[in-house]
């Protein structure tokens, strides 16, 4: 290999290292969860002052369905977020306060059922140490606590997906929408390339390329995601443009970025909310498919996708090990579905004759 | 809208019905009855994946080896009942042919057909019937492998010992690369008539004769090799062109069954040969619990059954299931396939034993080990850190995830059945907490920590894991080594990437390599350890070199089994566990669940498809059994038809009372 | 029209381009020739028989652009003798070589693969289809009751479960437990075949049902509020004609551009239930392509998928023109 090259590898290795070690460093995780609640708060506060946000503020708050379901997204948050935040423990690192919670919880061998006092084995029947309220996997790792611990998986995946392709996806499409002409062509190809590959291959490739891990998911799961938020937008935006007020701003001789800023940006914002929370159920579901496919979690990381995969082999064995797949589908059901009906509250609440 | 509703309701009902008959997923077999009336029996096999090529002198993987092995016979082949240790008998060849040494160093073994053997009847034979197989057919065989052409991975090994294989394919070369069959031929093969010829070899060599038990120096008929050339000619009706196969995919073989249907990466099919008579069951020699099966058999003609189905399952689960509805006759964990876990069948459950399956296990000629990369600076230069690692795994937890504790741990390099191998030994540095703590202090890091740092020592566990099942053993395994402080990450490859990894070198310590016997030598498995053998050409993926390990393989790789071959094994293997460039783990276990109408008769691991002609079936029980292993329950159907009718019904009680 | 197609032609070959060098980059980082060649040839091959092996295919020369000087035994000559500048001057022939693994043709391969997708999401698609607008219209038909809530809920929680569910579910009760259909395999020889895709084509249909219902039902509840319908109704046509002959067949322009633009893609089959159920189509082709890293296979896969994508597309935009004339395809 010729010098540059070999300097130019040196130089993305520092850079990559560097990076990974940031980005893997404890307080760094907590500030961007601070920073992700924070920027929430602000864009609540900031969006009240809309009319139309406040409308559908009151629409929302008066369906029924929509409230509980935003009521069990947040008890999924709070457990995520818990499982989140470290905080230091003696000399062996961290610990989560989930973690810390559970401490208590006893770690078996094997398999057992839920409420047993017996392990599963057919050869070797062992006490059990503890009580599992839905049993034990393979490894003896109490169920019900991976379950719980699994949400900060579910959650860092869509949330990091998100704030990669939201931004991306809106920008794009606001641009493409709004300049028309080679700007447009340019990021239609751009999309079409993308789309056009099947997005399995394309996941299962990146990640292999890439390497297992939960924000690599999220870097491959973003690629293929912004594309159609930015459709949608596109399509939104150039509805937006032909409308008199934007012609009557840019006869006024506002600048480019101020119409988009001030005007178009605010009234898709609407679309966003709604892509966002009903993409984000997607990338949960995309996550377990993944893991399926085996370019999911890596190994020691809880998530549902893995319980699920694991569940195959699970279910031809003798007794059935049921309680995994079980309590992994029910936990994301839980959050897809309320995900699901928040959106279509949201909606609803924006847009009511859409009901 | 709603009567089309009813209507297609009814019909979805009556489709389940009809097509739900049966779950029975196999073909149907050639023929009902033999034509003296009896049931005709069929063998329902599976194989772990599709094959790439049946050609005798080119196709090494264990996958053919199912295939290829029931259609063609070898020289010699292994004793069915024989294990403790191994032995080769006579097959193709009369007996087994023995060493003279030659004055000038060459070594001559004189080797003798047994006459009448036939191939099977093809179209490439005139008149469509097979021939005698004759010496020059062995002749022909070894010229092939001389053959550039033809890619064989064995020539570069044999050629090293068989005299003149070299020069044919040298002369190939210059005459552009295709061997003339004709003219060059390969000097250490000499025919002397129709069904004796001579071995010439240019060193003493004890292993050939288990070369002559591998399908690679099985006598092959030219008018096979040369009838299937893969290109266009008129066979089809009435003289339309068709292309022919290539001879890859078509052999011409001589064994107890004939290839008669093969749908690409789906299924094979084969049928008894009708003319076979080179083996019969043997009469003796089978342990005491298989006595009742075996006893009338003795003497047997061969094969016992008359067609084999073969089945390509690229994962193990859905063979499992189809075993329990009885669709499978057998089911087992297959050789070297790091990626196939049985974790399902730890012991048969007692409703599986009930129903008359027997789980046997034995084990596999192979060991399996974790490999440090000598290469690398952190692992490669601290032998103490190595042997603490040793120390702090413990392959029993492994074993009992993987095996349900049925395999047994490995001691040493060797496996049960190679000679050499010592029962009574035990690895100094096999699992011991303590051991590994005191270990990794004097390497330089107690507690598992880097005292420049404070922080544990990091290591890189490599591993194939594309499954569940796979990663929760590599978890395992990452809990393991961290017992002596150290922190372990693990990451996850595919099986491609892996082998590329090893080829590279590019890892620390590398899980899933080992090594599956050839052949009953201990010379198979040292020579995984000598320099010269470095990846990517060799199999030395630890790149362990060391000059007395070196000095003394060469010494003892052509020996007899004699007491001082012993003694220098002894050492040898010394060496090996004191340098630990490997963390031993075990011995693989084979499990084998068999139905009650197809019961094991012989626990021979370095007999895959060869054991096939030997395996008896009793269709009259399997035909009893089977429907009542899969009866039909008609309950959700009835409740799944209600549920739609109540649904519809409240649709059209609403309609009716809007609309009034 | 007549000109958007020809923009449409021209266009199409820059993005199967730009398809391919995204393919292209990302496997030429996954994984080396020489490694994919060890792999094939097994343990015991020579770097002799490797090497000859990469000639044949042509995997000896230079990945993307041979700018630096020759190297003593490299193969090759001109910038563009490259492997990806080869591989494209293939695909564009539609020759689509021969698979690194099996050495099968594949031309041969994809046509024996076809046929089982096909067979799965043919029946799955039109079967779907026409069960997800019968129960859309029934749900509008009983709308604003508590049926249609349920009917809504349902459907939601349909798509909340993740497809693998479903298929662990179905082939452990249907197929293991009930015994009416066989947990694995795949035959096409004759009417009895058709056992083996009942239960997977079922499948196929539950894991798409909930969306698409809830999508056809959104569409039809619109056409439902439009001034014709109360009209109509107002007319005193019942409620069944209504739904059967006004809403079915104006909420049909809306559904069958979105319906006809997957078509193209059918062909493809399915990844999770053809690696289930052993039904040897594309899709597991595929799926084993990956794990071996068959790149010949990919390569080509993702060549045919591109070109019917934008077959897909174009023809969606041709139906949408046609069905509305308001838009142009300017």
């Amino acid at each position: 290999m010729d010098a540059s090259l070999w300097f130019q590898n040196r130089l993305i290795g520092a850079a990559d290292s560097l990076f990974r070690r940031v980005v893997e460093s404890l307080w760094f995780q907590d500030v961007l969860i601070l920073a992700a609640v924070g920027f929430i708060v602000w864009l609540v506060v900031h969006g009240s002052r809309s009319e139309r946000w406040r409308q559908a503020w009151v629409r929302l708050r008066r369906d029924r369905s929509g409230v509980a379901a935003g009521v069990v997204i947040g008890l999924y948050l709070g457990i995520g977020v818990l499982e989140m935040i470290q905080i230091p423990r003696d000399q062996f690192g961290s610990i989560s306060i989930l973690g810390w919670l559970t401490r208590g919880v006893a770690q078996e061998t094997s398999y057992s059922a839920p409420w047993a006092s017996t392990s599963l084995s057919i050869t070797r029947v062992e006490k059990l140490r503890g009580w599992h309220l839905l049993g034990t996997d393979a490894l003896g790792k109490d169920t019900f606590v991976q379950t719980l611990r699994a949400c900060r998986t579910a959650l860092l995946i869509g949330g990091i997906t998100s704030a990669i392709y939201v931004p991306l996806g809106t920008l794009f499409g606001i641009f493409a929408g709004y300049f028309r002409g080679w700007i447009d062509d340019a990021i239609q190809y751009f999309y079409t390339v993308i789309y056009s590959i099947p997005e399995i291959l394309l996941l299962i490739s990146l990640l292999l390329v890439l390497g297992k891990s939960v924000t690599n998911m999220s870097i491959a799961l973003a690629i293929t995601a912004w594309v159609s938020l930015c459709r949608l937008i596109r399509g939104e935006t150039m509805r937006q443009a032909e409308r008199p007020y934007v012609a009557a701003a840019r006869a006024l001789g506002q600048s480019h970025w101020k119409i988009i800023t001030q005007h178009l940006l605010p009234n898709v914002m609407h679309l966003v909310l709604i892509s966002f929370v009903l993409g984000f159920s997607h990338l949960v579901l995309a996550e377990a498919i993944l893991s399926y496919l085996g370019v999911g979690s890596p190994i020691g990381t809880p998530s549902w996708g893995s319980m699920i995969d694991g569940a195959r082999g699970e279910f031809s064995r003798d007794p059935l090990v049921w309680w995994n797949l079980t309590s992994a589908t029910a936990a994301l059901f839980g959050l897809v579905l309320s995900l699901n009906i928040f959106g279509d509250s949201l909606r609803r609440a924006f847009d009511p004759k859409r009901g | 809208m709603l009567p089309l509703c009813r209507a297609t309701a009814l019909a979805a009902a009556g489709l389940l019905l009809f097509a739900g008959c049966n779950n029975n997923p196999q073909q149907k077999p050639l023929h009902e009855k033999r034509p003296d009336g009896s049931p005709w029996t069929v063998y329902y096999w599976t194989i772990p994946d599709e094959i790439r090529s049946l050609d005798p002198q080119f196709m090494y993987e264990e996958v053919s080896n199912r295939i290829l092995e029931p259609i063609q016979d070898t020289l010699l082949e292994y004793e069915l009942m024989e294990t403790k240790p191994y032995r080769v008998g006579p097959c193709l060849l009369e007996k087994v042919p023995q060493p003279v040494q030659n004055s000038d160093g060459t070594v001559t073994y004189h080797c003798a057909l047994k006459p009448g053997v036939l191939y099977h009847d093809d179209p490439c034979f005139p008149g469509g019937e097979g021939r005698e197989v004759v010496a020059s057919d062995v002749e022909y065989a070894f010229q092939r492998l001389s053959d550039p052409v033809v890619q064989s991975p064995f020539f570069s090994n044999l050629s090293d010992y068989v005299i003149g294989m070299q020069e044919a394919y040298d002369a190939a070369k210059k005459a552009g690369g295709k061997l003339n069959y004709d003219t060059m031929k390969v000097s250490g093969i000499e025919v002397l008539d129709a069904h004796h010829f001579d071995l010439k070899l240019s060193k003493p060599y004890p292993q050939i004769i288990y070369w002559m038990a591998l399908h690679c120096t099985t006598p092959v008929a030219r008018e096979g090799v040369e009838f299937y050339d893969g290109l266009p000619h008129a066979d089809g009706p009435k003289g339309r062109i068709k292309v022919r196969d290539k001879f890859a995919f078509h052999p011409v073989g001589n064994g107890a069954f004939q290839l008669v249907e093969w749908v690409r990466g789906q299924r094979f099919r084969l049928v008894r040969n009708e003319r076979y008579h080179t083996k019969v069951f043997p009469t003796g020699g089978w342990p005491p619990e298989r006595e009742a099966v075996c006893r009338p058999l003795a003497g047997h003609a061969l094969p016992l059954a008359d067609e084999v189905q073969i089945t390509v399952f690229r994962e193990f689960l859905p063979q499992w299931l189809l075993m329990r509805q009885g669709y499978l006759d057998n089911f087992d964990a297959y050789k070297d396939s790091v990626n196939s876990i049985v974790t399902s069948i730890k012991a048969l459950s007692p409703k599986w034993a009930a129903r008359g399956m027997k789980l046997s296990t034995s084990t596999w000629v192979s060991t399996f080990y974790m490999s440090f990369n000598m290469q690398d600076p952190l692992v490669g230069g601290n032998r103490k850190l190595r042997q603490a690692i040793s120390c702090s795994y413990d392959p029993r937890g492994f074993i009992d995830l993987l095996y349900g504790g049925a395999a047994p741990v490995a001691e040493q390099l060797l496996s049960p059945g190679i000679p050499g191998y010592d029962p009574n030994f035990k690895n100094p540095y096999g699992f011991n907490l303590e051991k590994a703590r005191r270990l990794i202090a004097e390497a330089g890091y107690p507690d598992g920590r880097d005292p420049n740092t404070g922080r544990p020592l990091e290591i890189t566990l490599d591993g194939v894991a594309t499954g569940a099942e796979e990663r929760q053993l590599m978890e395992y395994m990452q809990r393991q080594i961290e017992q002596c402080g150290v922190k372990v990450n693990v990451i996850e490859n595919t099986f491609a990437r892996s082998d590329e990894k090893q080829d590279q070198g590019n890892f620390q310590l590398l899980t899933g390599t080992g090594w599956g016997a050839d052949y009953p030598d201990p010379e198979n498995y040292f020579f995984l350890f000598y320099s010269k053998n470095f990846p990517p050409a060799g199999k030395n993926v630890s790149r362990y070199k060391n000059a007395e390990f070196d000095a003394l393989f060469e010494k003892m790789a052509t020996m007899e089994n004699t007491p001082e071959r012993m003694k220098i094994i002894k050492r040898m293997n010394d060496i090996l566990v004191e340098d630990a460039p490997i963390v031993l783990e075990f011995n693989k276990a084979n499990f084998m669940v068999s139905q009650p109408w197809a019961p094991r008769i012989h626990s021979n691991m370095l007999l895959d498809g060869r054991a096939i002609k030997y395996q008896p079936v009793d269709p009259v029980m399997r035909a009893r059994l089977q429907p009542s292993w899969n009866r039909q329950p008609m309950w959700p159907i009835y409740s799944a038809v209600a549920a739609l009718a109540a649904i519809l019904g409240y649709g059209i009680v609403l309609n009716r009372k809007r609309n009034v | 029209m007549f000109s958007y197609l020809i923009r449409r032609l021209l266009y199409t070959p820059l993005i199967i381009f730009g398809v391919m060098l995204l393919t292209f980059v990302l496997f030429s980082v996954l994984q080396k020739p020489e490694t994919m060649a060890r792999t094939v040839l097994g343990k015991r091959a020579t770097p002799k028989t490797v090497q000859d092996w990469l000639h044949t295919r042509g995997y000896d020369k230079p990945t993307f652009l041979a700018t630096g000087p020759k190297k003593p035994g490299q193969a090759g000559e001109g910038m563009f003798d490259t492997i990806f500048f080869n591989e494209m001057r293939k695909l564009a022939t539609f020759n689509l070589g021969v698979s690194d693994v099996t050495g099968r043709e594949l031309k041969e391969v994809f046509q024996q693969g076809a046929i089982p997708s096909l067979l799965l999401t043919l029946p799955a698609y039109v079967a779907g289809f026409l069960m997800a607008v019968g129960f859309a219209l029934f749900l509008v038909f009983v709308r604003k009751s508590a049926l249609d809530t349920a009917g809504v809920f349902a459907c939601v929680g349909l798509m909340s479960v993740p497809p693998m569910v479903y298929i662990i579910f179905g082939q452990a009760v249907i197929a293991l437990s009930f015994n009416y259909f066989p947990a694995f395999g795949y035959e096409m020889r004759s009417w009895s075949s058709i056992r083996f895709l009942l239960l997977p084509v079922a499948l196929m249909i539950v894991i798409n049902l909930g969306s698409e219902v809830r999508l056809y039902r959104a569409v039809f509840l619109e056409e439902i509020g439009q001034d014709y319908v109360r009209t109509a109704q107002a007319k005193g046509v019942s409620s069944v004609r209504l739904l059967l002959v006004h809403v079915l067949k104006n909420g049909m322009i809306a559904l069958i551009t979105y319906v006809v633009a997957q078509l193209p893609l059918l062909i493809l089959g399915s990844l999770l239930v053809e690696n289930f159920f052993g039904i040897p189509g594309l899709g597991n082709l595929l799926t084993s392509a990956i794990q071996t890293n068959d790149f010949a296979v990919i390569r080509a896969t993702t060549f045919l998928t591109a070109i019917l994508y934008i077959i897909g597309l174009t023809i969606t935009d041709i139906l949408y023109a046609v069905a509305d004339p308001r838009i142009r395809l300017s």
